[in-house]
């Protein structure tokens, strides 16, 4: 774990050395179990930085977001890199922008932030109702210490924390500048018994689930927004010229884009579950991603964002892989 | 007007009275409330805090067909609502009720707009007070409050063992006369009750915002830096706008299959980048500095300026449902303050 | 409205002619359109910088300034540039094709408040097509006002539009008309080359008892005005349009406000007296 001071420290030195343009971290929110993503640009706004097990969202997604409008003429394009606080998770959405060339490595500047797992709003306000008041919560060995409402609890971390947490595999970021706290020790597997579980439905049984699931879709897009991989200048179902998807929400282009969207992560999800989370609609949106990573994983032995210098998967072609796939 | 008591028993026999009415009521999937037209009366549920999408959707679909052709002729044939469809609406909230006044005058605005107006005519809206306010709800700063009765036309008390019904307007003496016998009298220690739960419900509302003076100042920012500390992690996703009971921007598109056409139209949302872009490529609002300014901008300046009122009756689904904490009461307060 | 209880139902129109206006990949065609029920005239009224929306069923409809003057009896005429989806699919209609016209829509030029006054318009490319009912009405109602002065303006020669019209104004002794190019490899071009606000300064009209229109690019409108202060033009002097993106044309859809206006239905004719507090006009 990191001491905040340490990381804010860390962070004021780098704005101020004129290196970065922006820093990407979290800050506390204004209420609830779940902290805010900031963007700072300024050494004086560190102090707001904040790391503990309230720090959910995926810091890495804001780096492909930010905006950049054309250079006015005669002014130069600010080339300074961007500096972005990562967890585990988050820090494979760093390495798979590498690996597929979304930016490159002298571009960011990692802070690697070891990680014991963050909470799940939706868990935690089965357990303990709305916080009015920004909560405090801290992820330990043996438990999450949450101050909520003006009590200080521990609870079990399986009762709390997120799924993907319970099933991490990287809590100490993958790749990193500035390691930032000491290494935390791996305390959980992810056997995709999940998947596994799911895969024995009849395919009417799953069919049925996914009609019932995707008929609530919004079509919101906070999803495709949310994912630290779905950086395309210009998707595919928004696309208005031409048109590939119909903006009408239905079942049928509901289920187009969602099986689309599953697709186009099919060995390149890092697993942060963000779209899960930001769904407000409660779509298991995870369940297909999962599905997607098992196959990747058992068909090509592949794991996107471990490795910068891997290839991206559909990039990468080996005479041994598997016939089946190929329909 | 009338007072009338429901036991919670005798509700799924109230919705089976109202046979004549299509009856639409909050229905639960998991951990999301919607609502949904009620078959089943045993699906309808009143034990909720509010819907994950607010009731506009049964004025204003997220689809809905404006009118079918053949591609190959010129005859149009309109889908308006039909004068026929009589429905019931039950268990709005009054927060949600509050926003059909506002989107009213919207839809109202000198070309009316038929298909939502045939379906606002043609509907009983009964709410349900609020007896625990969520903790980002702030209605009471909007002018509205857990027992507001504009525009219902009566509402529901929960009162433990039973609903109280109050009916407000002519319109719902339709639907008390259907209901039968799962209706019973109700009077004044019923009514004192329902006060007292309104008068409970409206201290527990903590959140607040004092909204004089924003619509004046919101336009003079408009180059503020301060849009970019929220804009800079907004997502650009359409939740705080599609979820929003006031937010009615749509789209309009044909669609084709084979000969047969419609032309629909759909929830849109200013959160999106396409929704201003023009055929040219130019986007006058290009980044979502401008997109998250016009969205506040709209609902406390714009709207008011032209309609009389702030768009917004302070449900709190934008700030609940925000993945990035984008908080409309922090963003007002801090227009305050710069 | 094909119904007036229903502003979302498009009139059918058919083709009767259509032409270019300009060649390229972005050229402008031009289609002059009839009601297929005659009996629309019968309530059919426009003015001058009303719009319509045109449309193709099964691809969709936009938003286009109607630019045939109500003077101009029993047909309406769009001048259209290929731009987008809905501009691709009307540019493969021909004459005997339908198209889809909702509308009149939206404000117009306030014609009437302008009697006895001096009017200068001032376009570049396709914005001389909002301009032209207004030339076309004044033309018509001589007696009413004073001197029309017509300023337009295009990237080349080729560019510019409704030529055998300017040609015409080029030759009548009671209108004033001086055309530019912005770039001229042509000998034979005896007009000015340079950009319209140019035009404009070489031109110089008096403010006195004038009006001044302007459409065009909004990178041109933006010198333009500047230039008109600068000749001493008073903002409630000084007309214009503004376009965004529209869907609904009613005020309904909310995509084309600038601040607390929607274009489709407050406009697109703007005062610049309205414009100037409302910087997202001009964004």
């Amino acid at each position: 774990m990191v001491d905040e001071n340490v990381l804010r420290d860390k962070a004021k030195e780098i704005l101020s050395s004129g290196e970065v343009r922006r820093l990407i971290g979290w800050k506390r929110g204004t209420y609830g179990y779940e902290a805010a993503p900031c963007v700072i640009t300024d050494a004086s706004q560190a102090d707001d930085l904040i790391f503990d097990a309230t720090c959910v969202q995926n810091p890495a997604s804001f780096i492909t977001l930010e905006e950049k409008l054309p250079v006015p003429r005669g002014q130069q394009p600010d080339t300074r890199k961007i500096a972005v606080m990562v967890k585990g998770c988050d820090s494979r959405a760093v390495v798979q922008h590498l690996v597929e060339k979304a930016y490159i490595r002298d571009d960011v500047v990692i802070l690697g932030i070891p990680c014991r797992g963050v909470i799940d709003r939706r868990k935690a306000e089965k357990i303990f109702g709305e916080a009015p008041q920004p909560v405090l919560a801290v992820a330990e060995k043996d438990g999450v210490v949450i101050r909520v409402n003006g009590e200080e609890k521990k609870v079990s971390r399986e009762e709390i924390l997120a799924d993907k947490c319970l099933r991490c595999r990287y809590p100490n970021p993958v790749i990193s500048d500035y390691p930032l706290g000491d290494e935390v020790e791996k305390w959980a597997d992810d056997d995709f018994s999940d998947v596994s579980e799911f895969e024995k439905e009849s395919p009417e049984e799953k069919w049925a689930f996914w009609e019932e699931e995707f008929s609530k879709c919004i079509r919101c897009y906070a999803c495709r927004n949310v994912c630290p991989m779905c950086y395309c200048v210009e998707c595919i179902v928004t696309k208005l010229k031409p048109q590939w998807t119909r903006r009408s929400t239905d079942l049928s282009e509901n289920t187009v884009y969602h099986i689309q969207r599953a697709w186009h992560l099919a060995g390149r999800c890092i697993e942060c579950m963000e779209c899960q989370r930001v769904c407000p609609m409660d779509i298991p949106i995870m369940t297909l991603n999962r599905k997607l990573t098992k196959d990747v994983k058992e068909l090509f032995d592949y794991e996107p964002g471990v490795d910068a210098e891997a290839q991206p998967l559909l990039a990468s072609y080996n005479p041994q892989d598997p016939e089946e796939y190929i329909m | 007007m009338g007072d009338y008591k429901i036991l919670k028993e005798k509700v799924p026999d109230f919705i089976k009275a109202l046979d004549k009415f299509e009856v639409f009521a909050p229905v639960k999937k998991g951990d999301t409330v919607r609502f949904e037209k009620i078959d089943d009366p045993s699906r309808a549920t009143l034990d909720f805090s509010n819907t994950n999408v607010p009731p506009k959707e049964l004025m204003f679909p997220e689809t809905e067909t404006l009118f079918r052709y053949r591609v190959v002729s010129t005859e149009i044939e309109p889908k308006v609502p039909s004068d026929e469809e009589k429905r019931v609406v039950l268990g709005i909230r009054p927060c949600d009720a509050m926003a059909f006044s506002i989107v009213d005058r919207l839809f109202g605005w000198d070309f009316p707009d038929p298909y939502y107006q045939k379906r606002r005519e043609n509907s009983i809206l009964v709410g349900l007070a609020c007896a625990e306010p969520c903790s980002n709800c702030f209605c009471t700063s909007l002018g509205g409050g857990p027992a507001n009765e504009e525009p219902l036309d009566a509402i529901l008390y929960d009162l433990g063992e039973f609903y109280y019904l109050k009916t407000i307007t002519d319109k719902s003496e339709a639907f008390v006369s259907s209901a039968g016998d799962a209706l019973e009298s109700a009077g004044d220690s019923e009514r004192a009750q329902a006060t007292e739960l309104a008068g409970s419900a409206e201290k527990k509302i903590k959140r607040t915002i004092k909204t004089e003076g924003i619509p004046e100042k919101l336009p003079s920012l408009y180059d503020h830096e301060f849009w970019t500390q929220y804009s800079n992690r907004c997502l650009g996703c359409g939740i705080c706008t599609f979820l929003c009971p006031t937010c009615h921007c749509f789209d309009i598109q044909d669609e084709i299959e084979a000969f047969d056409g419609r032309r629909a139209r759909m929830w849109d949302t200013c959160m999106f980048a396409e929704y201003t872009l023009h055929a040219s490529g130019h986007n006058p609002r290009p980044t979502r500095k401008e997109r998250t300014r016009n969205r506040i901008s709209h609902k406390y300046s714009y709207f008011p300026t032209k309609f009389g009122v702030i768009a917004c009756v302070g449900c709190g689904r934008c700030i609940n449902f925000c993945p990035v904490n984008i908080d409309i009461i922090d963003v007002l307060q801090k227009s305050k303050e710069v | 409205m094909m119904d007036d209880s229903n502003p979302y139902l498009p009139y059918i129109a058919k083709i009767e002619e259509t032409w270019y206006e300009t060649p390229g990949d972005r050229c402008i065609k031009t289609f002059k359109v009839n009601f297929a029920d005659e009996k629309v005239w019968e309530t059919w009224s426009h003015k001058p910088g009303q719009c319509a929306m045109v449309g193709r069923l099964g691809v969709g409809e936009s938003m286009f300034c109607i630019s045939s003057s109500p003077t101009e009896k029993d047909y309406l005429r769009f001048s259209i540039m290929k731009m987008g989806k809905v501009t691709n699919a009307l540019h493969e209609l021909e004459a005997g094709d339908y198209i889809t016209v909702r509308g009149p829509l939206g404000n117009w030029f306030p014609l009437e408040e302008w009697e006895g006054k001096n009017i200068v318009t001032i376009g570049g490319g396709i914005g001389q097509a909002p301009l032209r009912p207004v030339i076309n009405y004044i033309r018509a109602n001589k007696e009413k006002y004073r001197n029309l002065t017509v300023l337009y303006g295009a990237r080349t020669r080729d560019d510019l539009c409704f030529q055998p019209e300017l040609q015409c104004f080029l030759e009548e002794e009671e209108t004033t008309c001086r055309l530019s190019v912005d770039v001229c490899e042509d000998k034979d071009w005896e007009h000015f080359v340079g950009f319209v606000p140019d035009l404009l300064m070489e031109v110089s009209p008096s403010p006195e008892n004038t009006i001044a229109v302007t459409c065009g690019p909004p990178i041109m409108i933006k010198f333009v005005i500047q230039n008109l202060e600068k000749l001493g033009f008073k903002p409630d002097q000084i007309y214009t349009t503004l376009e965004n993106r529209m869907k609904c044309g009613i005020g309904k859809c909310g995509r084309c406000n600038v601040g607390h206006l929607y274009v489709c239905k407050d406009g697109p004719v703007f005062s610049y007296e309205t414009l100037k507090d409302i910087p997202e006009a001009f964004a």
